[in-house]
């Protein structure tokens, strides 16, 4: 293969320029190990673009700072497979351990103040969130008694509308029991099923860059927040300034989950880790602070 | 078998110190800093821990005032193996819960014979 | 009961709260409260006017993770004043400060190497343990040089064996006569032996 300009790879130059511009922007770091799937989403977007080569698309991007440029740019390299109730074990721990220990910390269903609050983040295309919302509806006895807001939030743009719309194929909701599927979604034709509006309209949606301190100051008071398989992705200071803003979002006491392969414990010491009998969560330490 | 875990942000230096124990029969388990150790403590009771002091996220005092706080809660015996030997090194590491407190490097005999004698009763192999 | 949507949400647009201005930030990373505290250090971000504040904060603040917080602000600025400003606390007794210190230094591929020569030659010996340490991680072209010639010259053993450790990961066949000559040098060290040992069977079969 030769490489040229338009021919959908980079020279390590341009790759190096790339890499260190996106990560200054949105905290995610490529090494040349993604090189090749790197390129090959550049090459994509370049096509999709007014431009003919890179460097002129490149500095487009840089100069005039176009965001909706930048944005398509990061919904091309920022990677979004995900499925109904992925992860189970996490929900199962949620609703068994979690959840009565926040209502407890709360001083019990009857004298909570606001909501129980929690966040998906990122939430992509939605499956996370609508798949707390099933497991709450189907397996919580408390959810008649206590107020729940879910939110869902993702740094691209397209992944939200998609969450929004909220309607799946058979591959995404074959870990979703039929009569779950049967009470709360629609089928919309194509082997498509979407989510009823009763469970859309309740999930609120948020665009929002996890390492952007100021705007997620708009997130307070979370109980639980669920941000799996992100910070992996993040370098060093990116994924401690996340790790920090998680910290701000959540209420004193309040659990994160991470991803299955993830730990805190080459991010950030500032939450104390808690074994459950499904793994580590790690909480918002109640104490002076 | 006694168990124990080694912990050192320092690959070479859990390499060294993992050998030397699995060698006289301990089962050895390591971990990269203090909050690795941490969340090893967490699923696996341990017999011994064997702790550095200087470590990225969480350094080894504040590991084993984590291992003795509620968080954790284990009584094993701890000891710190610093690179430093500044005074009142050693006493900050007892302040924290250490049993013993030594200076880097440690010679093989006297590791294994510093870790039989911590977990006297367990002791290395049945 | 049950699932609620967030109260009012209607307009979809965020409601972020007013960002503090720049000086109210500067007097609350000075508050009482560490939660005050760690959150304005978060904010500010890219001040760099905020410098001379969050670098005198890094020596006196109490809370791990307020200084964590500081930490992370300062250490994106990677510029000659903070990284000068943050390896004078490489020196402290406090091994929860000097660790956190390096660990951010290892974050400023910019502006640590300048402080190299000196840190190379500092009196004190744990000032160069955590020096290797920094190396370790710093992703810099000259990492690998300053830690070989650490190995090949620091009269301290404990230094010796940081920067090997910290050498390991990116060594080849070239470097085993630098290794070799630290074994030589400190014939008494069982640790440096062994690990130097441990490691040549892999260094040589990538010849």
């Amino acid at each position: 293969m030769t490489s040229t300009s338009t021919g959908g790879a980079l020279s390590d130059a341009d790759f190096e320029r790339f890499t260190e511009y996106f990560y200054k922007r949105t905290g995610i770091h490529f090494t040349s190990a993604k090189r090749y799937f790197v390129d090959k989403r550049i090459d994509t977007c370049i096509r999709n673009s007014p431009y003919e080569t890179f460097l002129t698309w490149f500095a487009a991007l840089r100069m005039a700072d176009r965001t909706d440029m930048l944005q398509q740019v990061i919904n091309e390299l920022t990677v979004n497979e995900t499925y109904f109730l992925r992860e189970d074990y996490q929900f199962d721990a949620m609703l068994s351990t979690v959840l009565p220990g926040v209502l407890a910390a709360r001083g019990g269903v009857s004298r909570m103040v606001g909501p129980l609050k929690i966040l998906s983040l990122p939430c992509s295309t939605g499956e996370e969130p609508y798949s707390i919302a099933l497991r709450l509806l189907e397996e919580w006895d408390q959810i008649d008694h206590v107020d729940v807001e879910i939110h869902g939030a993702d740094i691209d743009s397209e992944v939200l509308a998609k969450a929004a719309h909220a309607s799946y194929g058979e591959r995404s909701l074959q870990r979703v029991p039929k009569a779950w599927v049967n009470k709360y979604f629609t089928s919309v034709g194509s082997g498509r099923y979407q989510v009823d509006e009763g469970i859309r309209s309740a999930v609120t949606l948020h665009k929002m860059n996890i390492c952007d301190t100021a705007a997620m100051k708009a997130f307070r008071d979370f109980d639980v927040i669920f941000c799996r398989n992100v910070l992996i992705y993040f370098d060093e200071l990116s994924s401690r300034r996340a790790a920090e803003n998680l910290y701000g979002a959540l209420r004193p006491g309040g659990y994160l989950f991470l991803g299955h392969s993830e730990s805190m414990s080459r991010i950030s010491p500032i939450f104390t880790p808690t074994r459950l009998p499904e793994g580590i969560v790690y909480q918002r330490p109640t104490g002076a602070t | 078998m006694t168990r124990v875990l080694v912990v050192d942000d320092a690959a070479t230096v859990r390499l060294y110190h993992t050998s030397l124990l699995r060698e006289a029969g301990f089962d050895v388990a390591e971990a990269a800093n203090g909050l690795e150790a941490v969340e090893a403590a967490m699923s696996t009771p341990y017999d011994l821990f064997v702790v550095d002091v200087n470590m990225p996220k969480m350094n080894g005092y504040a590991c084993v005032e984590t291992l003795r706080s509620e968080t954790v809660g284990t009584a094993a015996p701890v000891l710190m193996i610093s690179t430093e030997d500044r005074p009142g090194d050693a006493d900050r590491a007892y302040q924290a819960g250490a049993n013993l407190y030594m200076v880097k490097p440690v010679d093989a005999e006297r590791l294994v014979r510093v870790a039989t004698m911590l977990t006297a009763g367990k002791g290395p192999a049945a | 009961m049950g699932l609620v949507r967030k109260t009012a949400s209607t307009e979809p647009e965020e409601v972020v709260p007013p960002e503090p201005s720049v000086e109210t930030l500067l007097q609350q990373v000075q508050d009482t409260d560490p939660e005050l505290r760690r959150e304005a250090a978060l904010s500010l971000v890219e001040v760099a006017e905020a410098v001379p504040v969050l670098l005198a904060r890094v020596g006196v603040e109490t809370e791990a993770r307020v200084r964590d917080a500081v930490l992370t602000t300062l250490a994106a600025h990677d510029t000659a004043t903070v990284a000068a400003g943050l390896a004078v606390h490489l020196a402290s007794d406090e091994a929860g400060l000097r660790t956190a210190v390096a660990e951010a230094l290892a974050t400023m591929p910019r502006s640590a190497p300048d402080l190299m020569p000196d840190l190379l030659a500092a009196p004190d010996h744990d000032v160069r343990v955590m020096t290797a340490m920094i190396l370790a991680d710093l992703p810099h072209p000259d990492a690998k040089t300053w830690l070989l010639r650490m190995i090949a010259e620091d009269p301290h053993p404990n230094v010796v064996t940081g920067a090997i450790d910290a050498l390991l990961p990116a060594a080849d066949a070239g470097d085993v006569p630098v290794l070799q000559a630290a074994v030589a040098r400190f014939p008494d060290d069982p640790f440096l032996r062994f690990t130097v040992q441990a490691a040549l069977p892999r260094l040589t079969g990538t010849a």
